[in-house]
């Protein structure tokens, strides 16, 4: 950096110039991501048009309509033996079912978990960035971070490209010091911690499943099967939800992967005396 | 007509004068004044359900009217009954749905005059939306869920013998005997008890005999919708509300509920839609409709229902401490296996 000043060659900063006009501090094109933990904030954005306005001109107002619609169903609670999160596995790309078997949660490490839910391949790689964050934390540290350390990193990965046409709706769950921790993250920087949470646009379905059978005192099996059928009975209604039900078990020890069932076999087995 | 033209009404008065124009210009130069603009494009503010059972048709729905964040009438009717054996559930907007109820109500109670008999829940219903589809693609807002018994009471001779029939027909017994004396040829004298199906294949002419495929007598569910959706089923939740109350209606309904069961399905769908959803809440509307009309429950607090359920957490929080294993012994046992031999997987 040093030689590159002394010698007056000026090969990062120049071409923003050119783009964006003004100097913007800030914006350095390299092909390197995100990096945290610099002094100067820095964010890696594409070569041409700013995205921030390309994306206004692609909502209603603008007469075209390119909605990001999170088309899935995810849940995750949290209850007495820890917390349990609970999947879908279909990928839809408009109306063309791209996959029916997409694994939507990510093992970031023995003890903490991710849900993806958006923009798939906005998911993947955030959540593997967060992944590496957290590896990187643990060898300086020499302890665990925590799931309130790791859901704000991620938070802040998101505020950086904010109004970007980023596309993430995450859970972080794990389990830390302090317990059983679930976190909601989203592309607009929303940060919650909660108790239960399901997001994609199956969310409502699963709502009223969960909320209706929901006890903070369940029994671990009771809890598996309030998270299979809050994923069946969104499925059931939701087009954009489908395939199997991917549903892990965050205990003190880690996380356990329960069981990959088809929706179809889980909705029989609910609806047998039924109409 | 020599005044007419002389004074030049012929314009005004043709017939179809007032569907020339097209609706979606009518009252153009005075549209009315844009409401403060929603702040997302919602659903229907609102969560009305409807299903079908042995007992007949169960209809439930909320009371908060809202108008685009503000709550206008935390105590409003959802669920408007149309004539005696048929109510209809409102979702969209509340003035469109009063005033669309209130002139199929008309229309049904014109047809029953004309015909002697009601019309059926699907015939109300391709009323409703022959109605609706001139103003397909105007602001017009109804999404509406008709829930009725039908027939029953077309043959007069055996009324004591069918439980279908009894209540309705004391006020019709005078408009649907004198047009139909000629129709009744061959049927049983008044008193003689015969089957409804023999009745009626025998009591109505041929040409209504080829227009009726069955002759049917029982509940009938259809939804209703202004962009010209008309359906038939066994079970419809309409409004901001109704994913979530799908998911508990999807669990619980099923064919032989009792009514009792079926009414605390149906408040418990409409409380967690409510617990959920900003534009659902209030109280809670539930109408059974039977063979002999529909009927009206008092209308409850929803909050009591939460405070309810929280004694109900508490109470069983206790009895768990004594119980432990008895819970979960059929549900378990599906899991606990599933648990041991992933977990013999993992090791």
């Amino acid at each position: 950096m040093a030689l590159v000043e002394v010698s007056g060659l000026k090969p990062f900063t120049e071409p923003s110039e050119q783009i964006f006009g003004t100097r913007q501090t800030s914006l350095v094109d390299r092909p390197n991501h995100y990096s945290f933990g610099t002094s100067v904030q820095e964010f890696a954005v594409p070569v041409g048009e700013e995205p921030a306005g390309f994306l206004e001109s692609c909502n209603r107002e603008g007469g075209v309509s390119i909605d990001m619609n999170h088309g899935t169903t995810t849940l995750a609670f949290k209850f007495k033996h820890g917390v349990i999160v609970a999947v879908d596995s279909r990928a839809s790309a408009g109306r063309y079912l791209a996959s029916n078997d997409v694994n939507k949660v990510i093992e970031i490490n023995p003890y903490l978990l991710g849900t993806m839910s958006g923009s798939a391949a906005d998911c993947q790689y955030w959540e593997r960035l967060l992944a590496k964050e957290c590896r990187l934390y643990r060898l300086r540290n020499n302890h665990r971070i925590s799931v309130a350390a790791a859901s704000k990193l991620l938070c802040n990965m998101m505020l950086g490209y904010r109004g970007m046409g980023l596309s993430v709706g995450s859970m972080i769950c794990g389990w830390d010091k302090e317990g059983p921790g679930l976190y909601y993250v989203d592309d607009n920087g929303t940060r919650l911690s909660g108790r239960m949470f399901s997001t994609g646009c199956g969310n409502g379905y699963a709502y009223g499943v969960v909320d209706s059978g929901y006890r903070e005192d369940m029994t671990v099996e009771e809890a598996y099967e309030l998270g299979c059928r809050g994923i069946a009975h969104a499925t059931h209604r939701d087009a954009y939800s489908g395939g199997v039900v991917n549903m892990y078990h965050m205990r003190e020890d880690g996380w356990i992967k329960v069981c990959k069932e088809d929706v179809s076999q889980l909705i029989h087995r609910y609806k047998e005396g039924m109409f | 007509m020599a005044l007419q033209d002389l004074c030049n009404f012929g314009d005004m008065f043709q017939e179809p004068g007032y569907l020339e124009e097209s609706p979606i210009q009518f009252g153009f130069p005075f549209a009315s004044s844009e409401s403060v603009p929603l702040p997302f494009p919602m659903g229907h503010g609102t969560t009305t359900l409807a299903f079908l059972f042995q007992g007949g048709v169960l209809a439930a729905a909320d009371t908060r009217s809202s108008c685009s964040g503000l709550v206008a009438c935390p105590a409003a009717q959802k669920i408007l009954p149309i004539h005696s054996h048929l109510v209809g559930t409102t979702s969209g907007t509340s003035a469109d749905c009063a005033l669309w109820k209130r002139i199929l109500s008309r229309e049904l109670r014109l047809y029953q005059l004309r015909h002697g008999r009601r019309l059926s829940t699907g015939g109300a219903a391709k009323l409703l939306s022959h109605m609706l589809h001139p103003f397909k693609g105007t602001e017009l807002c109804v999404a509406a869920t008709l829930c009725g018994w039908d027939g029953g009471e077309l043959d007069d001779g055996c009324r004591d013998d069918h439980k279908g029939s009894e209540a309705d027909d004391s006020e019709r017994r005078d408009t649907t005997e004198t047009p139909k004396a000629d129709v009744e040829t061959t049927a049983g004298a008044p008193g003689e008890k015969v089957s409804l199906s023999k009745t009626q294949s025998s009591s109505c002419t041929k040409r209504q005999c080829s227009r009726r495929k069955i002759s049917f007598s029982g509940p009938g569910l259809f939804y209703v919708c202004s962009d010209g959706t008309r359906l038939e089923g066994k079970l419809f939740s309409v409004g901001s509300g109704s994913p979530y109350a799908y998911s508990i209606l999807d669990q619980g309904v099923r064919w032989g509920l009792t009514v009792e069961e079926a009414t605390s399905i149906a408040r418990e769908a409409v409380y967690r839609a409510t617990h959920r959803d900003a534009y659902s809440g209030n109280f809670v509307d539930i109408y059974h409709v039977t063979p002999n009309g529909w009927t009206r429950r008092t209308r409850e607090d929803l909050k009591e229902e939460y405070y309810r359920e929280k004694e109900r957490v508490k109470t069983r929080g206790k009895q768990r401490e004594t119980s432990r294993e008895k819970k979960s012994k059929h549900r378990g046992v599906f899991w606990r296996d599933k648990l041991a031999s992933s977990e013999q997987i993992l090791n």
